[in-house]
């Protein structure tokens, strides 16, 4: 009886929006077939289906996506290095900690990526461009979350350290750090996520690179099931890199 | 018995430095820190070992700066005269209004369908995953597409920004809704309130915050939603000027712009982040 | 210098023959600065625990308790006095105090044979003997089945145990706990004080319970230190001449309760002066 009270709980409801899903597919289809909706907007859903072996083999998806990808982990990579060292920094020195943090919370509600003019000139219009302009826009949330998860160590816990008579160094690498360490990954992720996204968008803005260049080619070619195909396979990309990253949270926050 | 020794030993002063109120030394440090950067800054634009135009003294930028927010460049009608005002302002009004427009459609939408998401735990369980995944998405490349279905002018800026900002309007109203507690649920109950009344009286009081936080977000991502679809394709709003700036190779009018731009964004920011607390 | 009433009384049973005392806090006094002014938290308090012994302080919220309890532990210092154990002088954490904290002190990120463990890691032994030392731990705890979870998958009683067999691991001459069971509901407190007296009756640990539950004071101590609500002064000395060894049972006899309304009786002038006190502030912060 549990096993079917937990299917009706949880399973029927995933399986109702994945009809949904489909039927708002069907039903799209069906309209264009009648002529309510224009297929020179609109393509048929079958078309865009079929144009995803299309777009894979002729435009070079796989090149495309290594790209991609491989602009989102330099910008991720140079984030966790720099953006955990200044979080780190500032929780070290206190005065500049007051002197600084409310100007990098405003900094991170800024739209930063609309400087990616100014990187273009910078540096060019390059595989460079992109990256930075990832790396640069994530950067306060990581800074951010270092400091908070670093000065939020329950002070109970740093207690006990002191009463094992840990060295400083100790009580940083055996108590604060891996105290911090989960809330750290939250802005890492969180980091993670900006980039990809900004460096997706910048790919697509100044028409370089890789996934985002994709998207935009199509569209200036008009080829509208290629376009919208493109677009799908790009989201399915973040939603794997969202499961993954998440999936990498959950594992450090072990038990809960 | 010197019960007080410890506390009333005053602490010998051997600098000003250590002597200052912590208030007043983060106050030097700011400024020491501001000097620093506009110093380094002025040493690298006039050392020239970048191109001269990629940092250019800040003094050109403000000087830009003042003429973008003064100098009178665009004609309008009203009530019958004629004045001049900065063309910037018209930019400006341009993409407040889609910002508007844009957060008023997403984030109504984004609080109904989180509070039934919230509340009905049915639709919560078959839709929800779909948003919690499409909210990372880079919302930018269904540009083409909002082009082809609301035209090239503001229609398709403001359908980017309500596309950007329903997102984390959602989330968070769902999320706010699951986090009121189930005793003032019960008071409302035991009061024997209808569904209008619990929403007015009960949810929407008690998840003030997760709104506010979500509107916050929302915010911000509309903003850049916004923004970026003019820098694409536009002739008009604060994205339009910035790119311009950039085709016409104009750096210090390109910084200003920025800088405008940021102080705006995040002043707006602040102001409804005070909303959360008054 | 006042004389602290009784301080150096010898336990009732349980102690050595020796009369050395092992842990000596000679008149501490600390007081803090609030806005409101200075707070005397400990007023010239001064005791002795012979090895062995069960010694509890108990006194009313804010009576300076937990103050006691971090300069005892070398925690803080800034006050006047002196703490020592076996004659040598206590300044910050010393190794032959383990303290036992009142909130959750587990490490989360450490699974339960890494927590009890860390003490031994610390100290450099190399990994499978300080596992071994743990497990020994573990066990006397009951704990035993649980050493590859984490503190998360626990309830609250098991992590203060795990706490405990943390602290016990380190092997200090004196245990020192802070009302280690505050956050436990009353039926877990009880059985975990069968459990603390059962393990302090094996290892013959001299402990330090600082409390404010008389229930537990009684059922666990030989002797039970009252403190006075603000100035924490010592009230009085109570000798629990209770037969051991001991288990919550006896919490239902005559003897039990006949010590229990001892105290209570002290405690209560305390506690309602604590209490009238915090309603006048409050009072007043809303004016």
């Amino acid at each position: 009886m549990a096993s079917r009270a937990f299917f009706m709980r949880q399973v029927v409801p995933i399986l109702f929006g994945i009809a949904c899903l489909l039927a708002v597919v069907v039903a799209i289809e069906l309209l264009i077939r009648l002529g309510a909706i224009n297929r020179f907007i609109v393509p048929y859903p079958s078309e865009i289906a079929g144009s995803f072996k299309r777009i894979i083999v002729e435009e070079d998806v796989p090149a495309r996506f290594l790209l991609t990808t491989g602009e989102a982990l330099a910008a991720s990579l140079m984030l966790t290095v720099v953006g955990i060292s200044l979080g780190a920094l500032l929780h070290r020195m206190h005065l500049l900690r007051l002197a600084t943090e409310t100007w990098i919370a405003a900094v991170a509600s800024a739209p930063l990526v609309l400087m990616y003019p100014l990187f273009l000139v910078i540096f060019g219009r390059s595989a460079l461009t992109i990256i930075m302009m990832g790396f640069v826009s994530a950067l306060p949330p990581v800074i951010l979350k270092t400091l908070e998860g670093l000065s939020t160590t329950r002070v109970v816990l740093i207690n006990v350290g002191r009463s094992f008579k840990l060295t400083p160094s100790q009580l940083y690498w055996k108590i604060l750090f891996p105290s911090a360490l989960p809330t750290i990954f939250v802005g890492v992720r969180l980091g993670m996520i900006f980039a990809l996204i900004n460096i997706v968008g910048v790919e697509f803005l100044i028409n370089f690179g890789g996934l985002g260049q994709l998207v935009n080619e199509l569209a200036e070619r008009y080829d509208l099931p290629g376009t919208y195909a493109a677009i799908c396979f790009v989201i399915l990309v973040s939603v794997v890199f969202f499961i993954v990253t998440e999936r990498i949270e959950r594992w450090l926050r072990p038990g809960t | 018995m010197a019960q007080t020794g410890h506390l009333t030993a005053a602490p010998a002063a051997p600098n000003i430095w250590a002597a200052m109120p912590l208030k007043r030394r983060v106050m030097w440090l700011r400024i020491a820190l501001l000097v620093g950067i506009v110093a380094v800054w002025e040493a690298v634009a006039a050392s020239g070992l970048l191109f001269r135009d990629v940092v250019p003294s800040l003094l050109t930028v403000g000087r830009s700066l003042f003429d973008i927010v003064t100098k009178p460049d665009y004609k309008v009608t009203l009530g019958g005269s004629e004045i001049w005002i900065p063309e910037f302002y018209r930019h400006l009004w341009v993409t407040t209004g889609e910002v508007a427009t844009a957060m008023t459609i997403g984030g109504l939408a984004g609080l109904v369908i989180g509070l039934l998401l919230g509340t009905n735990p049915f639709l919560s369980g078959a839709f929800e995953r779909f948003l919690y995944y499409l909210g990372p998405t880079p919302k930018i490349i269904f540009f083409p597409i909002m082009i082809m279905w609301f035209g090239v002018g503001p229609g398709s800026k403001v359908a980017m920004g309500t596309i950007s900002c329903f997102f984390p309007v959602v989330l968070s109203a769902a999320a706010g809704v699951r986090q009121v507690e189930s005793v003032l649920i019960r008071v409302g109950r035991s009061f024997r309130l209808n569904s209008w009344q619990m929403v007015t009286k009960i949810y929407l009081p008690a998840m003030r915050p997760s709104i506010i936080n979500g509107v916050r977000l929302g915010l911000g991502v509309a903003v850049i939603g916004t923004l970026l679809a003019e820098t694409k394709l536009s002739n008009q709003g604060v994205g339009f000027l910035i790119i311009n700036s950039y085709s016409t190779f104009d750096m210090p009018r390109m910084y200003a712009l920025l800088m405008l731009l940021f102080m705006v964004a995040i002043g707006a920011n602040a102001l409804v982040g005070r909303a959360s607390r008054g | 210098m006042a004389a602290a009433p009784n301080a150096s009384a010898r336990p009732g049973d349980g102690g050595s023959a020796s009369a050395e005392p092992l842990l000596v806090v000679d008149d501490i006094y600390k007081q803090f600065e609030t806005p409101e002014g200075p707070v005397i938290a400990v007023d010239h308090i001064s005791l002795k625990v012979m090895p062995g012994e069960f010694l509890s302080v108990i006194g009313p919220s804010g009576c300076g308790k937990s103050t006691l309890f971090n300069i005892m532990g070398g925690l803080l210092d800034d006050y006047q006095g002196r703490v020592s154990v076996a004659g040598e002088t206590v300044k910050g954490p010393h190794a032959s105090i383990g303290m036992i904290f009142q909130e959750e002190s587990t490490f989360p990120w450490r699974t339960v044979i890494d927590n009890v463990a860390f003490p031994l890691e610390i100290a450099g032994m190399p990994k499978a003997e300080r596992h071994d030392r743990a497990l020994h731990f573990i066990d006397l705890v009951g704990l035993n089945g649980f050493e590859r979870r984490y503190p998360a998958e626990l309830s609250g009683g098991m992590r203060q145990r795990v706490s405990m067999a943390r602290t016990l691991a380190s092997e200090p001459k004196i245990l020192l706990m802070d009302e280690p069971f505050a956050a436990l509901d009353e039926q877990t407190r009880l059985l975990l004080g069968d459990k603390v007296v059962q393990i302090q009756q094996q290892l013959q640990q001299t402990t330090l319970l600082i409390t404010h539950n008389l229930t537990e004071a009684v059922q666990l101590s030989d002797r039970i230190l009252v403190m006075t609500y603000r100035p924490g002064k010592t009230k009085r000395i109570v000798e629990i001449k209770l037969p051991r060894p001991r288990s919550s049972e006896i919490v239902g006899s005559d003897a039990f309760g006949h010590y229990v309304a001892q105290i209570w009786n002290d405690l209560r002038e305390e506690a309602s002066r604590g209490l009238k006190d915090d309603e006048s502030r409050r009072a007043e912060r809303r004016r």
